[in-house]
């Protein structure tokens, strides 16, 4: 199988999840082009960038010299057609079906055949969105997993005309951002949306009939089973209003009642109380997204 | 002998051509005909530069890919007609490689063979930031120079002279047996060139000095240089153990690293960070992870930049008693890199007052000491001699080629002292 290199990498759409990836890729040595709709967008993925990554020097993982060499490896452009120079390119844009059809039709036709075209999706089916396209068996899917900076793994998903060396593109391109690539074929939820949406679920079940509050369900989890947050602190992490959505997905593909979405989590989406992003959900946060209701005996373990 | 010197970073090559023989070792008479580097490798617009004495600098920005481009890239420059230093690569008689760690492999510099090659390979795991690029220069150069001699200096090879006693830390001994968790020790090329420097300095020889050697550059450490032999050093199982540094802790309770990890709820990787870029001379002062700066801060009475100051003396001053006690005497010390070469103020408040080691600062001499010169800086009257001597890696590291070509290299491992499996 020949090993292609990957030197450039092309991320459309400049949202939290492209600017994580352009910079753990630039963090690698390798050179990011970032496009967004505008040039407004554009300048103003920029600044978030650069705040981001002034967040990370705060907490001592980057200095201000790596910040720089970080930043002067990421090019800007609105215009699909630079991307043309990369060795990979994936996509970030909102989880649309028709939006990211039109856009992978398009990346069909500004790339050579043989560059590995990525879709970035919890929900949608990558043959479905490859179907019909001049040259399907170079796209396939990938899953991040929330908080993108942090979190090891990422899911590569294997459509079901999707070549050999692109998926093993893609495996390499995850490792390069110092990830673990799990290896699957498509699926609803694919592994861990479908693991772990029945938890948060039943977490919510367990709230709503009231047999314990919030703060002490988390507790529970997180403790007895060693997580770093609690299932329903991780769903506010996420937002409410993306679990949520998850949930109609899996229950509306499968028909299987344990994915059924819990009436409080849908109460909280409509009241707005979508979680830590907009201060409230399960549990309140403040502007740092610091929870701030725990539990006094839920601190750092310091012995 | 014209040798070539490869030092290959995670994006860069620094090289040296370096003109030396044995009898020119002998008579110091070696000298450097042009050195450079190539920096942003992996980049559209990587810059080689290169200096040759009595010349205008060099430079040209081109893309290069990969470490093999880069040395491709060198040779080209060094017999280019115009710029090089070399009417062909046919010159180059061998290629010396500065390799970050040889664990406890290798108590000396080696020629390069296959199986010296895997051996070094092995030590990846001890210097994951830094052996997968030597190793990648040296294979780049290989390949380019097939046909002549490649040798490996190790920045640890001189510290294996240690006795256990002190490079085995107090943790469970599985440790040690199991991942090979000791104190191996940095800056040996710096270390051993500055003691046989010192000898040479004092007419006295080496065999009869207990020197106590200071390293102080970006990172710092200090020997204790035990008739020639290294037998104890600051730097530990990785270079954030000891003296503090630019941007490096040094030494700390260790015990504080979970505590912080657990209330500022911190990933390993930005505790590394922490310990290794965000702490030493620029965390406490949070002025620059520069002397320089610092002294210029000092002098405008920033408090914390003072402080800063203090305790980088204070460690050295500590480490020289030390290690005074643990040779039974001292003989010299000396200062080299960057802010030993070049910071009176450092010397003069690291050692000031410490007559009952016998050491008097010719507080004259220290001031006006010559840039990039050898020099005395301890008054007649002291017992203690204390020197500045600029050092020079890569002329250790070709003066090393030479010997190991020519037979006469030491193995710096002393029979008998290795710890019990």
């Amino acid at each position: 199988m020949s090993e292609r290199e990957l030197h450039r990498i092309g991320v459309v759409g400049g949202g939290m999840m492209g600017r994580s990836i352009a910079t753990r890729v630039s963090q690698a040595g390798l050179g990011v082009v970032v496009r967004d709709i505008t040039r407004e967008r554009t300048d103003q993925v920029k600044d978030l960038l650069a705040k981001d990554l002034d967040r990370e020097i705060d907490r001592w993982g980057l200095t201000q010299a790596e910040k720089k060499a970080i930043l002067a490896r990421i090019e800007f452009t609105v215009d699909l057609k630079e991307t043309g120079s990369c060795d990979l390119v994936i996509e970030t844009i909102h989880e649309d079906f028709a939006a990211k059809r039109a856009l992978i039709a398009e990346l069909d036709e500004v790339l050579k055949p043989e560059i590995p075209v990525i879709i970035n999706t919890s929900t949608l089916s990558i043959s479905e969105l490859a179907q019909g396209l001049r040259h399907p068996q170079r796209i396939l899917g990938m899953h991040f997993l929330y908080p993108v900076t942090t979190t090891r793994v990422v899911e590569v998903v294997k459509g079901q005309v999707t070549n050999d060396d692109a998926f093993e593109s893609a495996r390499r391109f995850v490792r390069i951002l110092g990830k673990v690539p799990i290896q699957e074929f498509e699926s609803p939820g694919f592994v861990t949306t479908r693991v772990v949406m029945p938890l948060i679920n039943e977490a919510a079940h367990v709230v709503m009939e009231g047999v314990a509050s919030a703060a002490e369900v988390d507790l529970a989890i997180k403790l007895g089973y060693e997580f770093r947050h609690g299932p329903l602190e991780w769903a506010d992490r996420v937002g409410l209003h993306r679990v949520l959505n998850w949930l109609e997905h899996l229950f509306h593909e499968t028909g299987e009642a344990k994915f059924r979405p819990c009436p409080l989590i849908r109460k909280l989406v409509r009241a707005g109380q979508t979680g830590a992003r907009v201060g409230k959900g399960f549990f309140s946060y403040d502007s740092e997204r610091s929870r701030l209701d725990r539990l006094p005996d839920d601190t750092p373990k310091l012995s | 002998m014209k040798v070539l010197v490869l030092n290959c970073g995670s994006s860069s090559v620094k090289f040296q051509v370096i003109e030396t023989s044995l009898e020119m070792i002998e008579a110091d008479t070696d000298r450097t005909l042009a050195r450079g580097g190539v920096e942003k490798i992996g980049l559209s617009d990587s810059r080689l530069s290169m200096d040759v004495p009595g010349r205008k600098p060099y430079q040209e920005i081109a893309e290069i890919l990969e470490h093999r481009a880069a040395v491709e890239r060198v040779l080209k420059v060094l017999s280019h007609p115009d710029h090089g230093v070399l009417a062909n690569v046919a010159e180059i008689e061998a290629v010396g490689h500065r390799m970050v760690h040889g664990g406890e492999k290798f108590a000396s510099s080696v020629l390069v063979t296959p199986e010296v090659e895997a051996m070094i390979e092995e030590c990846v795991v001890l210097a994951p930031l830094h052996n997968p690029h030597n190793l990648r220069g040296l294979a780049a150069a290989r390949s380019l120079l097939p046909n002549v001699p490649h040798v490996a200096v190790f920045d640890t090879a001189f510290h294996q002279s240690m006795p256990p006693k002190a490079f085995v830390y107090g943790l469970p001994y599985e440790l040690y047996t199991r991942h090979a968790i000791r104190r191996y020790g940095f800056h040996g090329t710096s270390h051993r060139f500055v003691s046989i420097r010192t000898a040479k300095l004092l007419g006295k020889p080496l065999e009869d000095l207990r020197i106590v050697t200071c390293h102080l550059g970006n990172g710092c450490s200090m020997a204790a240089v035990d008739r020639g032999q290294s037998v104890d050093t600051t730097m530990g199982f990785t270079p954030l153990e000891g003296l503090l540094m630019g941007t490096r802790s040094g030494d700390l309770d260790a015990a504080i690293l979970p505590w912080v990890m657990a209330m500022e709820e911190l990933t390993l990787s930005q505790l590394n960070a922490m310990l290794n870029k965000h702490s030493g001379l620029y965390g406490i002062s949070g002025v620059s992870s520069d002397m320089r700066e610092i002294e210029a801060a000092c002098a405008a009475g920033n408090r914390r930049a003072l402080l800063a100051f203090e305790i980088f003396c204070y460690r050295i001053r500590k480490y020289t008693g030390a290690y005074a006690a643990a040779m039974g005497g001292l003989d010299a010390v000396t200062f080299t890199g960057g802010i030993g070469e070049n910071s009176p103020l450092v010397r003069a408040a690291a050692l000031s007052d410490m007559e009952f080691l016998g050491i008097q600062l010719d507080e004259g001499a220290n001031r006006t000491a010559p840039r990039g010169k050898e020099a005395l800086i301890s008054s007649s009257r002291s017992r203690t001699a204390v020197a500045v001597i600029p050092t020079n890696e890569e002329r250790v590291i070709a003066r090393d080629t030479v010997r190991v070509l020519g037979g006469v290299m030491p193995s710096f491992s002393v029979p008998g002292n290795e710890a019990p499996r």
